[in-house]
């Protein structure tokens, strides 16, 4: 890891396993990415984990490395003793000139023995394989020591090939032939550990280059962790960044590995969703509150106009029809704020388990007399009672927008059911079936999508918003809308809805030819049903 | 009645006070949430008309701090929010009533007088009420006209009796399909008119009094005045 020397090199293609290796990049943007780069989370617990690691191979290592060369070391000193002793032996019960020839055998052996006998006070070499007592002899007394000498190299085919630095391990014992001779001897027992002393630094060594490796390898194991993790956490960042700019439709690039990340940006993105689809729902209610308010507030503005240069009389009728026009948008605007509210989740209320028979059963007693004035005879067709996670209100309503459409719609009908059950895949349904024309199979795709939109015709009179408002409610409720044949021709004595209607047939044409009123069925169909 | 208005819409305010006062009502009018409370400390009104988005101090807040010293005048919220959570929130702060902008004055009058009204005869449960000849037992819930016993569906019974607890005043639709049908929305079809047809032609039927009568504009009252 060197560091880049010249100061004046633009680029920063650091050595580093190359995060940084687009040209563009200055050394100010590389660095600051691996300043993110050692801050992440992933860096961080690498590092405690590396470090716990470290510490606790390099007390396993000084402890394998002590136990094994106290080993060794002991079974040199042992050695050394042992022959000191069997020479001590030899000396006193033979004499100096048995130690000699002995000394002298030994030393002949070539092995990893080096043995010593000097005559003190003249100091002469007697026997021995070493030149000259080490100086560090001196200084250690009767302890053991280590030494270096000069040997001869010996090559596999035991010839001579100069000479070599060697370790050794000794100790120096002074035999006297008798407590009061002036004469005495010093023999020099050490052996040669240079291969042991060898071994102990190729295990240092090799220990300590399996430390750095490790670390190394932890090192760099760990930025790659972080620097995919930040990578992706980038990815996030980007996608935010670019819809705090103001692009709604930006979504994270999901990498298919199905791992915790991709949950939460699956999650995130659902989420992004549902504020866009929020948003363009706004979007679309306020274009519609603009449609919807802009031509009533034009005709007053006329009427008022032509209103200041009329009659009493004309006045007073510009006033009584300003005050409709003002009426009818309130409601318009009622609904459409209604519908936002409920469309963005706020209006909701508490959520509770309602019993649809419950709701419809008061709706019936509500709308019965209307009906039946209006020429309709309504009837209350509940085959099962399922309760749903809901509100009574929203619910309530959605039923009497329904019921307001047919009243309105199911021009020359005479029935109006409000049919409860559970369809077959055991969905709880609520819906407002008629006999009055009805809307033909084709058109019914474009019919709904006009209430899921909230766009419509404006031929009829009215805000037209109930549906929206029913459709709104059932998404609230995550329930869906459907449009399907409503009662039988007037002429039918059966009311149709006893068959179950499930999701996918409740829209399926039901063709039914000789008649050309099929009438309509507006359903709402829950996701489930207890009860 | 005496009215205290707090409400921060300077014109909207000013043509609300002059409806009230046309229709025989002392208003005071105050544009800020601090004035409301103190003014209402002095006490003196019978209702309390809050606009529940002030700007320094909401409605909500105001109530609470007036309940909170024990003050029992009724009290009116008027709000742009008007679902169900809201209502909710509002009624726990210790509203009476709730109105949602945009709101028509006879709707207002109506509920205003209403709330008036409940103040004045308080805790004691009246179960008999009566309006000419026509008389209701809230326990037995019969319905008597001269003497003569009239019978009607529950819902029947609650509507008119809800009419003729607020005996006199007007009752508006939208109050009828809260009080009576406990429903927060405004159906598109006139259900309500329907009902009140119905049950006029129990009530009235035969009987040269009209008492159940219709107010252009603004909704019902049972009256033998007139």
């Amino acid at each position: 890891m060197n560091a880049p020397s010249d100061k004046n090199e633009k680029t920063s293609r650091s050595k580093i396993g190359g995060w940084t290796r687009q040209p563009h990049r200055d050394k100010s943007a590389g660095r600051i990415f691996v300043t993110r780069l050692l801050r992440t989370t992933a860096f961080r617990y690498t590092g405690v984990f590396l470090l716990v690691f470290a510490v606790s191979v390099g007390m396993l290592a000084t402890l394998f490395y002590q136990a094994t060369f106290s080993v060794v070391d002991r079974q040199t000193d042992e050695i050394i003793d042992q022959d000191i002793s069997v020479l001590t032996e030899v000396f006193v019960s033979d004499g100096p000139g048995t130690l000699r020839r002995l000394i002298r055998e030994r030393a002949a052996w070539r092995d990893d023995g080096i043995y010593m006998m000097i005559g003190a006070p003249s100091g002469a070499l007697l026997a021995g394989n070493l030149t000259a007592l080490p100086l560090e002899a001196l200084r250690a007394g009767e302890g053991f020591f280590n030494f270096t000498y000069e040997r001869t190299k010996v090559d596999a085919a035991r010839r001579e090939v100069g000479e070599e630095t060697r370790q050794a391990r000794g100790k120096l014992r002074r035999f006297k032939v008798s407590p009061y001779a002036n004469t005495s001897f010093l023999v020099f027992v050490a052996r040669d550990i240079s291969s042991r002393e060898a071994l102990r630094q190729r295990s240092q060594e090799q220990l300590t280059r399996i430390g750095g490796i490790t670390i190394m390898l932890g090192l760099i194991i760990g930025l790659v962790f972080s620097r995919s993790l930040l990578m992706r956490v980038d990815v996030l960042n980007r996608t935010a960044r670019a819809i705090r700019d103001g692009d709604l439709s930006k979504r994270i690039t999901l990498r298919g590995s199905g791992d915790e990340l991709d949950h939460l940006s699956e999650n995130l993105n659902a989420m992004l969703d549902q504020i866009e689809r929020l948003m363009s729902g706004m979007r679309e209610v306020s274009d519609n509150i603009a449609h919807d308010l802009r031509s009533p507030l034009t005709r007053i503005r006329t009427r008022l106009n032509n209103a200041l240069q009329a009659s009493p009389a004309e006045k007073d009728e510009a006033l009584r029809a300003t005050l409709e026009d003002a009426e009818r948008m309130v409601t318009t605007f009622n609904s459409l704020l209604s519908i936002a509210r409920i469309e963005s989740g706020e209006g909701i209320g508490a959520m509770e388990m309602v019993n649809l028979a419950a709701i419809a059963e008061e709706m019936v007693e509500l709308y019965e007399p209307a009906a039946q004035d209006a020429g309709y005879a309504l009837i209350l067709d509940v085959l099962s009672a399922p309760n749903v996670r809901g509100s009574r209100a929203l619910i309530s309503q959605a039923l009497a927008n329904m019921l307001d459409n047919a009243l309105k719609y199911a021009v020359g009908g005479s029935r109006i059911a409000i049919c409860v059950g559970v369809t077959k895949t055991g969905c709880a349904k609520l819906g407002v079936a008629d006999d009055g024309p009805g809307i033909p199979p084709p058109d019914r795709e474009d019919v709904l999508k006009r209430f899921i939109r909230l766009e419509r015709s404006r031929t009829t009179t009215g805000s037209g918003l109930g549906l929206s408002l029913v459709s709104a409610i059932a998404r609230a409720h995550h329930a869906s809308l459907h449009l399907g044949d409503g009662l039988a021709a007037p002429q039918g004595l059966e009311i149709e809805t006893s068959a179950d209607v499930s999701p996918g047939d409740a829209s399926k044409d039901v063709a039914s030819p000789g008649s050309a009123r099929r009438g309509l069925k507006i359903q709402l169909i829950f996701e489930t049903a207890n009860g | 009645m005496r009215l205290l208005l707090i409400e921060d819409d300077v014109e909207a305010a000013a043509q609300l006070a002059k409806f009230l006062r046309n229709a025989g009502h002392v208003v005071d009018h105050v544009m800020d949430g601090g004035d409301g409370v103190s003014m209402a400390a002095a006490g003196g009104y019978d209702v309390y008309v809050i606009d529940r988005m002030l700007p320094t101090m909401g409605g909500t807040e105001i109530l609470t701090r007036r309940r909170d010293d024990g003050d029992e005048t009724p009290a009116l919220f008027l709000s742009a929010l008007g679902e169900v959570g809201d209502r909710l929130t509002g009624f726990k702060a210790g509203a009476d009533d709730y109105l949602v902008k945009p709101y028509s004055y006879e709707e207002l009058l109506a509920r205003l007088e209403v709330l008036g009204k409940r103040r004045g005869t308080p805790s004691n449960v009246t179960t008999r009420y009566a309006v000419g000849g026509l008389e209701i037992d809230v326990l037995t819930r019969t319905a008597r006209r001269d003497g003569r016993k009239i019978d009607l569906q529950p819902r029947e019974f609650r509507l008119l009796e809800y009419l003729m607890r607020h005996g006199g005043q007007v009752v508006t639709r939208t109050m009828l399909l809260e009080n009576v049908w406990e429903y927060h929305f405004d159906p598109q079809t006139n259900v309500i008119d329907v009902h009140i047809s119905r049950l006029r032609a129990k009530i009235d039927k035969g009987f040269e009094k009209k008492l159940l009568k219709t107010i252009r504009g603004a909704g019902y009252k049972i009256t033998d005045a007139g």
